[in-house]
């Protein structure tokens, strides 16, 4: 479990981070390591050169401002899950960064790494699709933004080329009144999501007015649930399950099985949450 | 930790019976332990071995040139290179041969099977060059076996071109009186009862680093058996056995794993002979998951007759061990025995007829793991009782105690011969259920207002054999143990055991015993294992034996030591032996104000100031004793039964679940474990060892499982993302209570108590869950317990979804 030969090198800048990724045959940015470094000690990933962020300098820590939160490439999760103003404008970041790995693990994991990995069973990248949020990239042609839901292609694949970094990831404030959970099953506490639910949900008169929803560990890329969201439109607790259950299996088609879970178990796990989402989210609105 | 039940302290001892602070824990508690890896030796080399990435095949070449090449590297051993080194012993005529090379020859059989060595001055350099050998290497796939029913199938492809079959070995214990009960009974059902396949897993993982000086191989391995190892390795490569030192480090944790002799044990201290440097290797963790032995994969297909009123008139059972490829030494059939003679438990259930099947497949060997077989017997004999109980419409905790033992019962000998010595079978049970019921009643109301989860009650009933004999299994060791005990001129005592010690407390435990013997605090009693240098030949720490051979063996060796010591007292005070009394660490003449004779005046008197001895009196203050429990049998009398344990310990558990209908979670909400293991030694060690015991048993009922692809026999797992190992946050807080049944044959009634914990969890679990699901007449029969597992039993049962459909 020891890697094979690669260099190294520490920029000071975004600039010289990018250059030193261009000029590299297969360059990766190294920022908490949390997933890279194993995959590079199984020798499953091949890097040439790992391109160490940490001490770069021009990039932004965790802006929050009434309009969302800003994150930069270097900002662990524990630093965002501890930030009661993010909490307060983007309830999803506090909610999703619970159930991401260990203490130790957010001590180093970054954000923006968790993102930019694009693991199918994480959940910031499906809170950054439910969220809208908007991924800032620096490459070689300057600086450019994708929305999160033209960032994630599939499993660990994204919109990045490789000389590109990922600098900050922009999370809009949550609607006013809406209602975010993230909410998972998973084998063991901590463990990737087996199935796992990102809801925002607007709540209004008993009933759910408009939901952006978004499945974690059931398929390739994180992608909203269209079928449910419908199905969520006006859905008040009195409506039957059954509706929103059926859209979101219909939604989960990609659903697979692995030694962990079977697709089925999937496909029904996350309808049982989406239900259980839409409950709370009615009756937290009630209560505020 | 602080035991749940009051103080053992008993008459006559001042130690044995208290929690005596363990003196193992500083090192690892402080980072100063030096484990395998910590060994490091000037100029020491490297090892990284190739291990076959085909299940099944031959290897039709392997091509080492690329990486002898690489910078660094010192040398590239096949197979070929080892041609003079002798197999590992077949030592069993009734178990298939597998002739295992120290390396792969011309055959696979299995993902890991190592098959090349890379020597390099470091690791990375070594593991580069293996990636070469590996990328060097052109296989001839073979078919492939990956379980049970494939091993078994008629025309299934061979392991073995000269065995007959895939079985390694098929023994059935007939009783023709089982038949009978069969005929007679009212009712009978067949069911299939599933363990599945996990691994010991200790924390950390094996390595072995070995040095020559002159003629002397010194090897340090991270071995529950160092004596072994030696005997092995001069064995294996033609040395004299007294030029060959094993020491064992301190080890971080071993549950059986470390019981085996592993190819690296022999090749590591080979490449060290053949290049006259240095050499180490440490398993890294991702080959561990492949490289040590795997456990626990059998199949039970069992048949009970029965009648209306609860009543088991019989049970037939076949149990079929998945032995991987078998290419381990010692051989790892012996759990399926263990299994098989344990099959009613800790019940008064005497027709039973059994049969033993072990098969190979293209699996990683598997082996020893605490428990040793009897997870699987209690999970198997706890599910039959239970669907008895519901097929007759009795209470399930009624029916076990009319089925349990009863303190008159014993010794009570078992359908196999196992003859259980004593124990509270019927009371601990008892006990149990009187912890259980407020527990219970707690959880319940927890979950009253919510429709989505169902809570449940398991109970398992279970005997420990402990200090068992190997020697129908492995066919040659098993016995007892040694100790040598020497009071130096200063006073202190020197314990050295044959036994090994990796986290367990054996050095703390000898302390106390040889404390209490000698009169002595254990502060002053230095103990010594683990060094084939140091300590007298033993068999080494397995089968919760420690506790036994040490009691016996220690306190033989110690009487016979007072004795000396006693004569040596009494002539230098001029007074008659039988007037000396020895108390608080002096031997005074009893009644007399005369001033005490100190161990330091007679051991000084013993090896230094010799005029102080009487006439005729041997010199030197050090003895042996080799303890050998009373009825430990080795051998099966001609009708094949045998007693193959020394003593058995017993226990019960309880467990409370909540099981989340709509998501299958099961959440283990109380857990209580009355456990009897004779006396007890030192109650905070016996209730550690419960303790990690039911965390490992809760892993195997809910969590960790070797899974393997069907078609291929690859491995699905390859790290710790893929076996899911419990922590604090799976496991629950635990009661635990003791009884104390002691041991009638044993010196201090001392029994055992290594592997109760891990029994219980299997069979609890998958009590409690298919309890919690009764209304839908949910039967669980396979471990591991997952939520995928819950989830398909309920849709198999028809059962409504849940909650979510307003139906839970």
């Amino acid at each position: 479990m020891k890697p094979a030969p690669f260099d190294y090198c520490r920029p000071a800048t975004v600039v010289e981070a990018v250059e030193a990724l261009g000029s590299a045959e297969s360059g990766r940015v190294l920022a908490g390591g949390q997933s890279l470094i194993p995959a590079m000690n199984f020798r499953l990933t091949d890097v040439s050169l790992l391109v160490d962020i940490g001490h770069v300098t021009d990039l932004p820590g965790v802006d929050t401002e009434v309009a969302g939160v800003t994150v930069g490439a270097t900002a662990t999760q524990s630093r965002v899950l501890n930030d009661d103003d993010a909490a307060r404008v983007v309830p999803g970041l506090r909610a999703a960064l619970r159930h991401v790995g260990h203490l130790q693990i957010r001590n180093r994991g970054t954000v923006c790494g968790s993102i930019a990995h694009a693991d199918p069973a994480a959940e910031l990248p499906a809170l950054a699709v439910a969220a809208g949020a908007v991924i800032g990239i620096t490459g070689p042609d300057g600086h450019r933004t994708v929305a999160a839901s033209d960032f994630f292609l599939g499993p660990f694949w994204t919109a990045l080329s490789d000389a590109e970094v990922v600098t900050e990831v922009h999370f809009p404030a949550a609607p006013v009144g809406s209602v975010t959970s993230v909410d998972e099953i998973s084998r063991r506490a901590g463990d990737f999501a087996v199935a796992g639910l990102v809801a925002v949900i607007e709540v209004g008169d008993g009933a759910v007015r408009s939901a952006r929803l978004v499945g974690f560990g059931v398929g390739g890329a994180p992608a909203r649930l269209a079928s449910a969201e419908a199905a969520m439109a006006g859905w008040a607790p009195d409506h039957p399950d059954r509706r929103l259950m059926e859209a979101a299996v219909e939604d989960t088609a990609d659903a697979f099985d692995d030694i962990h879970a079977t697709a089925w178990y999937r496909r029904e796990a996350v309808a049982t949450l989406l239900v259980r989402a839409a409950r709370r989210a009615l009756a937290n609105g009630e209560t505020s | 930790m602080i035991p749940s039940s009051g103080p053992h302290i008993r008459s006559g001892t001042r130690f044995v019976g208290r929690s005596v602070p363990r003196r193992e824990d500083r090192g690892p508690l402080t980072g100063g332990s030096r484990y395998i890896a910590d060994v490091k030796l000037a100029g020491m080399l490297e090892v990284v071995f190739v291990r076959s990435t085909e299940a099944h095949a031959r290897i039709v070449s392997v091509d080492t040139s690329e990486a002898r090449a690489v910078d660094g590297v010192e040398a590239v051993f096949t197979a070929t290179d080892l041609a003079e080194v002798e197999s590992f012993p077949d030592h069993i005529d009734s178990i298939g041969p597998v002739r295992q090379r120290p390396l792969a020859t011309d055959r696979v059989r299995y993902v890991g099977s190592p098959y090349a060595a890379v020597v390099a001055t470091d690791r990375y350099v070594a593991e580069d060059a293996a990636a070469l050998v590996a990328a060097g290497t052109e296989y001839e796939p073979l078919p492939t076996v990956a379980d049970i029913q494939q091993a078994l199938a008629p025309g299934a492809p061979k392991l073995y071109d000269d065995w007959d079959d895939n079985r390694s070995v098929d023994i059935a214990y007939p009783r023709p009186e089982a038949d009978r009960a069969f005929a007679e009974a009212d009712h009978t059902f067949t069911a299939t009862y599933v363990s599945q396949r996990q691994t010991g897993l200790p924390i950390e993982t094996r390595g072995v680093v070995s040095d020559i000086d002159g003629g002397t191989l010194t090897v340090w391995t991270s071995t529950q058996s160092p004596h072994m190892v030696r005997t092995t390795i001069a064995l294996m490569l033609g040395v004299p056995e007294p030029q060959v030192r094993v020491i064992h480090p301190v080890i971080g944790g071993g549950f059986g794993v470390k019981t085996h002799i592993y190819p690296e044990d022999i090749v590591v201290p080979w490449i060290t002979r053949r290049l006259g440097r240095p050499a180490r290797w440490i398993e890294d963790r991702m080959e561990s998951l492949l490289a040590s032995v795997h456990a626990r994969d059998q199949r039970h297909d069992v048949e009970v007759a029965y009648d209306g009123d609860g009543t088991i008139r019989a049970v037939r059972c076949t149990s079929t061990l998945d032995l991987g490829s078998g290419e381990i030494f010692y051989p790892g059939t012996a759990p399926v025995f263990a299994t098989n003679s344990c099959i009613t438990g800790a019940y008064d259930l005497s027709k039973v007829q059994t049969r033993a099947v072990a098969v190979v497949t293209n699996k990683t060997p598997s082996g020893a793991y605490r428990g040793f077989g009897i997870p699987e017997s209690t999970l198997v004999i706890e599910r039959v009782i239970d669907r008895v109980a519901r097929l007759t419409g009795t209470d399930r905790a009624e029916l076990r105690r009319r089925l349990l033992l009863r303190p008159g019962q014993t010794p009570y000998v078992m359908h196999a011969g196992g003859r259980i010595d004593s124990g509270s079978h019927a009371e601990s049970f008892e006990q149990a259920l009187e912890l259980a019921a407020p527990a219970l009643k707690r959880v319940r109301a927890r979950h009253a207002h919510d429709p989505d989860v169902r809570v449940g009650v398991g109970y398992a009933n279970y005997v420990e054999p402990t200090s068992p004999s190997y020697f129908r299994t492995t066919g040659h060791w098993g016995g007892g143990d040694a100790a040598t005990v020497r009071v130096d001129p200063d006073g202190s005592v020197r314990v050295a055991v044959g036994l090994s010690a990796f986290g367990q407390g054996a050095e703390t435990t000898a302390a106390q015993l040889a404390a209490d013997a000698l009169g002595v605090s254990p502060s002053e009693v230095t103990v010594v294992l683990g060094d084939t240098e140091r300590a007298p030949y033993g068999l080494g720490s397995w089968g919760s034996r420690g506790a036994m051979m040490l009691t016996g063996s220690v306190m033989l060796a110690s009487e016979r030591l007072t004795a000396k010591a006693r004569a040596i007292a009494a002539h230098m005070l001029e007074a008659a032996e039988s007037d000396i009394v020895l108390a608080d660490g002096a031997f005074h003449v009893a009644g007399s104000s005369q001033p005490s004779i100190s161990w330091a005046q007679v051991a000084t008197a013993a090896w230094i100031r010799k005029v102080d001895l009487p006439d005729g009196m041997e010199e030197g203050l050090e003895t042996s004793g080799y303890y050998h429990p009373e009825h430990l049998e080795h051998q099966p009398d001609d009708t094949g039964r045998f007693n193959s344990a020394a003593s058995w310990s017993n226990g019960a558990h309880i467990g409370i679940v909540s099981v989340r209908l709509s998501t299958g979670e099961v959440s283990i909400e109380d857990y209580i474990v009355v456990h009897d293991c004779g006396t007890v030694i030192n109650p905070a060690l016996v209730e550690g060892q419960i303790h990690g015991g039911v965390a490992q048993g809760i892993a195997g009922a809910m969590y960790e499982h070797l899974q393997y692809d069907s078609d291929t026999a690859y491995p699905r797992f390859a790290s710790f993302m893929d076996y899911l190992v419990p922590t604090c946050a799976e496991v629950p807080r635990l009661s635990v209570d003791h009884r104390e049944s002691p041991a009638p044959d044993q010196p201090l009634g001392v029994k055992g108590c290594g592997e109760g914990g891990t029994i219980g969890p299997p069979a609890v679990v998958l009590g409690a869950v298919s309890d919690a699901l009764s209304e839908w007449g949910v039967e669980l029969t396979e471990c591991p317990v997952t939520p995928v597992a819950v989830r398909a039993a309920l849709r198999a049962a028809g059962a409504a979804r849940g909650r979510a459909e307003g139906n839970p």
